[in-house]
């Protein structure tokens, strides 16, 4: 992460330099400051929401039950979940809600990243492994109806606005099938 | 088709009413858990915040700069000869930095050239076949103080690259 930040601020910075930018450049990092705070602010409803949503459904075992039912299918995507029915159930809730297009699979990712954060030793700085599986399958972000694109299409006069489903799901299966194979690949606890 | 649009309007309110009833039902004191977990919520947005500040000074900064304008014309002179829509390149080098970047950049193809074009179903075929790669690993290893990913970032644009070859293919085969 590190490299890749003072890449981006040097590299940018070069290149500004070069093309004439940097006035603009100077103005964009205040704007993507402050885009960053108001993004969040504009989120912090839904997060709230289905944060509370998900407590309600913790301790009416509801949960558990989820982990029961597809815990089974998740595990050999995530071995090192197999006997912790907490994050397996936490992982499932968030891929099902990506997949049905849901706005609370980010929530629900985040509320599953503090749950695999507990396996980890204390002060510990690296992802573990079933973390990484999460990232890859949520920012793959297969979904089976892609209702904003859908959504524009047909506010700007689209004859067929849903015709790009089917390709949109293909195209988003694949993405999250090559993520899943470079990530199984660079495991750590493969062997385990 | 419908049926998924339908499923897509009603899982949302059945959900919401279904979670606290059953928890009713089963005993929980439904407004206090609601309140702790909304609570831990807040949490998490606060958590996150310095993350996503830092990705996304960094990510405006590439883009404001000239870097990813420069990294689009390079793709365009590769991809262009293999009969890759010039107009749809730079929604490939934005779409894994920023949603709304690549939202906009899609509804502009569109307006411009038609949403039924082969060049606006293109477009939104590649909008939909992806999510914002750099926000998801931000947000979500930062939301647990992560500093290191690994290999987190190389697999999702593994995946973001797969994503693109798919569904371009997928487009040839059947709107062209």
């Amino acid at each position: 992460m590190n490299s890749l930040w003072m890449g981006l601020l040097v590299g940018s910075a070069v290149v500004a330099f070069f093309t004439g930018n940097v006035g603009t450049m100077v103005d964009s990092v205040l704007g993507g400051a402050t885009g960053a705070v108001a993004l969040m602010i504009e989120l912090a409803g839904i997060y709230c929401l289905w944060m509370g949503m998900e407590k309600i459904a913790d301790e009416s075992g509801l949960v558990d039950t989820l982990a029961r039912f597809v815990g089974p299918m998740l595990r050999p995507v995530f071995p090192s979940l197999k006997d912790r029915p907490r994050p397996l159930s936490a992982v499932a809730a968030s891929i099902i809600s990506n997949v049905l297009g849901l706005s609370s699979g980010t929530p629900l990712g985040l509320k599953a990243m503090k749950e695999m954060k507990n396996l980890m030793p204390p002060g510990a700085e690296e992802a573990i492994d079933p973390m990484i599986t999460l990232i890859v399958i949520n920012a793959a972000g297969f979904c089976i109806f892609p209702s904003s694109v859908v959504a524009i299409r047909a506010a700007l006069g689209s004859a067929n606005p849903a015709i790009i489903a089917g390709p949109t799901a293909i195209a988003g299966l694949a993405a999250t099938a090559a993520g899943l194979t470079v990530d199984i690949a660079l495991r750590r606890g493969r062997q385990k | 088709m419908k049926v998924i649009e339908l499923l897509g309007v009603y899982v949302f309110p059945v959900i919401i009413v279904a979670i606290p009833v059953y928890g009713w039902v089963k005993g929980v004191k439904v407004y206090e858990a609601f309140i702790r977990g909304a609570e831990e919520g807040l949490r998490v947005v606060f958590v996150t915040l310095p993350y996503l500040v830092a990705i996304f000074v960094a990510l405006s900064c590439f883009r404001s700069s000239g870097a990813m304008s420069l990294l689009s014309r390079c793709l365009e002179a590769i991809l262009a000869p293999l009969g890759f829509p010039p107009d749809v390149v730079p929604l490939l080098v934005t779409r894994p930095i920023s949603g709304s970047g690549a939202l906009a950049i899609t509804a502009e193809i569109m307006k411009a050239r038609g949403p039924d074009s082969p060049v606006g179903i293109l477009a939104s075929i590649l909008q939909g076949s992806t999510d914002t790669t750099f926000y998801v690993v931000t947000l979500y290893l930062g939301s647990v103080g992560i500093k290191r990913g690994r290999h987190a970032l190389v697999a999702c644009l593994a995946g973001d690259l797969a994503g693109f070859c798919t569904g371009y293919l997928v487009w040839r085969v059947m709107f062209r």
